[in-house]
């Protein structure tokens, strides 16, 4: 009936309105539902959320050693060229030649922390960090070398 | 010295033939549909200087709020409105001037006729309740005809909207126009 | 207990007997410049309510440095945008650019005039204060329609069209409920208006009907101010600004104030109609609770309706989304329009009936 459908419709209309505006009113008088962090002012006790990206880091064990072989599927996932590996090849005891990372090359600069080198990697050498408060003076500063000096492959990492 | 309300009136006089002036001389049709309004207003503002506040708000509400805008549509609506208008031939301006004069003239017989007597009797206070009663009543002087009469234009050309405006999925004039 | 009724009468014999026959004119002058604060006030006010108001429901913390609490914002964006030069394009029609924002303040303005603020604080009892301000208000929608023709840009004349459309449309539904109204008090002036609610404000002694007609007339009003969700006229999305897309610095101002002020009376009208005004709330019968509620002064309860009212409109405009053309239409004429129309008539049977408390 046209009536029937006409008075549903209003029905349905107005009460899912008013399901929004229970939702915002709840809102609006629970003051501690605010997540802003007003952050200067509370730099020490920030909470980040525990999926914030700041910037892609490497990390690296004790030894000095971390998992990246240097097969350059993240400088592949990357959409806009932000990363460059150098490889060298590296001798193995047994005398074989073998492809290592020379020099991961980041530019945090071109970077969009879209996540996808990190999912990219095979061997989960790469990580995101939380830190965010990159400004500098210089641009340059910005290209950053993400393995350290001296570091090397961890053992049983292929 | 003048009273205060003498000068009000010169005022809103003077307000309303400019703007009426204005309104038919301009050469911008936007302009000149401002003008309108402007000169519509003056008229309200006489009515309100006259205490007839009903008169002034209606005249407000359909002029102002309806036909002016109205009018302004129909000027967004038209191509080349922001062109000025052609100015007119020669032998144009000698109707228009003949036109002028003889509403004018008209005008005048008119109020001739009425000829202004001195009223004996109070203004009639124009309650909303008086009013109300008048428009519907039957009786001599009651304007219950006039107001169904309006009412009943109102409905057909309500209904002939609707005709122009519904869509008529199977009917065959829709079809042939396609 | 103060009352505004005691001074002004007071203001007025001092007066008499100073200056005698001007009185009048320095009355009017004084009127004047209080209405100009009034403005002024108002217009610091509700913005920065809205600004807060909307942090709020966003779940964030809205302005929060310019003074305590971030109570100076507004004031600080006033002399920004003084401080700015107002721009006029190159082809626009200069004299109408510059009459519009005008234009739609002094209608602002003049609509004031009806609005009780307190007992006995009323600028102009007139004696169809309802249809005046409907009346009155009609024209801003000129102001509006003026803007957008002459800044010569495209998304400010399609601003100002589907203002044009959606106010003209939407007078009709406020119309009708505020005939509810005027049909169970029997008047149009306002102060009638209110001492008609001396037992109880309308909205409850009205039955549903008149509840409906309230929700009726708080959508309408929405639509009429140009606020989201009915914000076409100047949807940031699809027209940049809409009709004000050309204006900047004080007149710009001046629509955004307008739109601040007329706010303020659409609700200030819809407090008087549905909750009373400045009438405190009263219960038939119950002498000592109505005692108690008289405490409380009446432009308090004015300007504590008239603000949940705004309140609500700032609640809507930060909960739903906007709507389409289409949907906009359809809405005022297939919804608002029939309902409104069927519940004026049965509020005319309650009123002939006499059903209402
Ligand atoms: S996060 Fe995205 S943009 Fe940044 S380095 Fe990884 S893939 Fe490239
Ligand atoms: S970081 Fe991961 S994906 Fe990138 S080169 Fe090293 S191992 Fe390959």
């Amino acid at each position: 009936m046209f009536i029937k459908e006409y008075i549903k419709e209003v029905y349905q209309g107005v009460s899912s309105l008013l399901k929004g505006m229970k939702k915002t009113g709840y809102y609006f008088f629970h003051p501690s539902e605010i997540i802003t962090q007003q952050y200067p002012d509370n730099r020490h006790e920030l909470k980040l959320p525990e999926r914030f990206r700041g910037e892609v880091v490497m990390a690296h064990d004790d030894n000095n050693e971390h998992a990246c072989t240097g097969c350059t599927a993240c400088e592949l996932a990357c959409p806009n060229g932000t990363i460059k590996i150098i490889t060298k090849m590296d001798l193995t005891p047994e005398g074989k030649k073998k492809k290592a990372l020379d020099t991961f090359i980041y530019h945090l600069e071109l970077c969009t922390m879209c996540n996808l080198c990190i999912e990219a990697c095979p061997t989960n050498a790469i990580q995101m960090a939380q830190t965010f408060e990159h400004s500098v003076y210089d641009r340059n500063k910005l290209t950053k070398k993400l393995n350290q000096p001296n570091s090397k492959i961890r053992e049983g990492v292929e | 010295m003048m009273p205060a309300s003498a000068i009000a009136f010169y005022l809103i006089a003077a307000f309303l033939l400019i703007t009426a002036l204005l309104s038919v001389t301009g050469r911008q049709i936007f302009r000149s549909a401002i003008w309108l309004l402007f000169s519509l207003l003056g008229v309200a503002a006489i009515y309100f200087w006259l205490e007839l506040n009903l008169l002034a708000a209606v005249q407000i509400v359909v002029y102002v709020g309806g036909i002016v805008v109205l009018i302004i549509f129909s000027v967004f609506l038209t191509r080349g409105s922001v062109q000025e208008l052609p100015t007119l031939k020669k032998s144009r301006h000698f109707f228009a001037l003949l036109a002028v004069i003889s509403g004018f003239l008209f005008t005048v017989w008119c109020l001739w006729l009425y000829g202004y007597r001195q009223k004996a009797t109070d203004a009639v206070v124009a309650d909303i309740r008086t009013v109300g009663k008048q428009m519907l009543s039957i009786e001599a002087g009651g304007y219950a005809l006039p107001f169904e009469m309006v009412s009943i234009l109102l409905l057909a050309s309500m209904v002939a909207c609707i005709a122009i405006a519904m869509k008529l999925p199977d009917s065959k004039t829709t079809n042939t126009l396609k | 207990m103060f009352s505004f009724q005691q001074w002004a009468a007071q203001i007025h014999s001092f007066l008499l007997e100073k200056t005698g026959t001007y009185t009048l004119l320095i009355e009017c002058i004084i009127i004047g410049i209080l209405a100009i604060s009034l403005f002024a006030i108002l217009g610091l006010v509700l913005v920065l309510m809205e600004r807060k108001v909307a942090a709020h429901i966003q779940i964030r913390m809205g302005p929060n440095r310019v003074g305590p609490a971030g109570m100076l914002q507004t004031v600080a964006d006033t002399l920004k945008l003084l401080m700015k030069e107002g721009l006029v394009p190159r082809l626009a029609d200069k004299f109408l650019f510059n009459l519009a924002p005008f234009l739609v303040m002094m209608v602002a303005m003049m609509l004031l005039a009806p609005i009780a603020f307190a007992r006995g604080v009323q600028i102009w009892d007139i004696n169809i204060g309802v249809l005046y301000i409907t009346a009155v208000s009609s024209v801003s929608v000129i102001g509006v329609m003026m803007a957008g023709w002459s800044s010569n840009n495209k998304f400010a004349m399609l601003g100002a069209m589907r203002s044009g459309a959606q106010i003209v449309s939407y007078e009709l539904s406020a119309g009708f409920s505020i005939l509810c109204i005027v049909v169970l008090s029997g008047s149009l002036q306002i102060s009638d208006i209110i001492a008609s609610q001396e037992s109880g404000w309308w909205l409850f002694r009205g039955h549903i009907p008149v509840l409906i007609a309230f929700v009726i007339y708080i959508i309408a009003v929405t639509a009429e101010t140009n606020r989201a969700p009915f914000d076409l006229a100047e949807a940031e999305s699809e027209l940049t600004a809409g009709f004000h897309t050309e204006y900047s610095g004080m007149r710009f101002a001046l629509f955004f104030l307008a739109e601040y002020i007329n706010i303020f009376i659409v609700c200030a009208l819809g407090a008087t109609l549905f909750l009373g005004g400045w009438m405190p709330l009263h219960i038939a019968h119950w002498d000592g609770f109505n005692h108690l509620m008289d405490w409380i002064p009446s432009s308090v309860w004015f300007m504590g309706k008239t603000f949940f009212l705004i309140f609500l409109i700032m609640w809507f405009r930060w909960t739903f989304p906007r709507l389409r053309v289409d949907q906009l239409l359809n809405l005022e004429w297939k919804y608002l329009l029939p309902i409104g129309l069927l519940n004026l008539l049965l509020v005319t049977w309650i009123a002939i009936k006499g059903w209402h408390f």
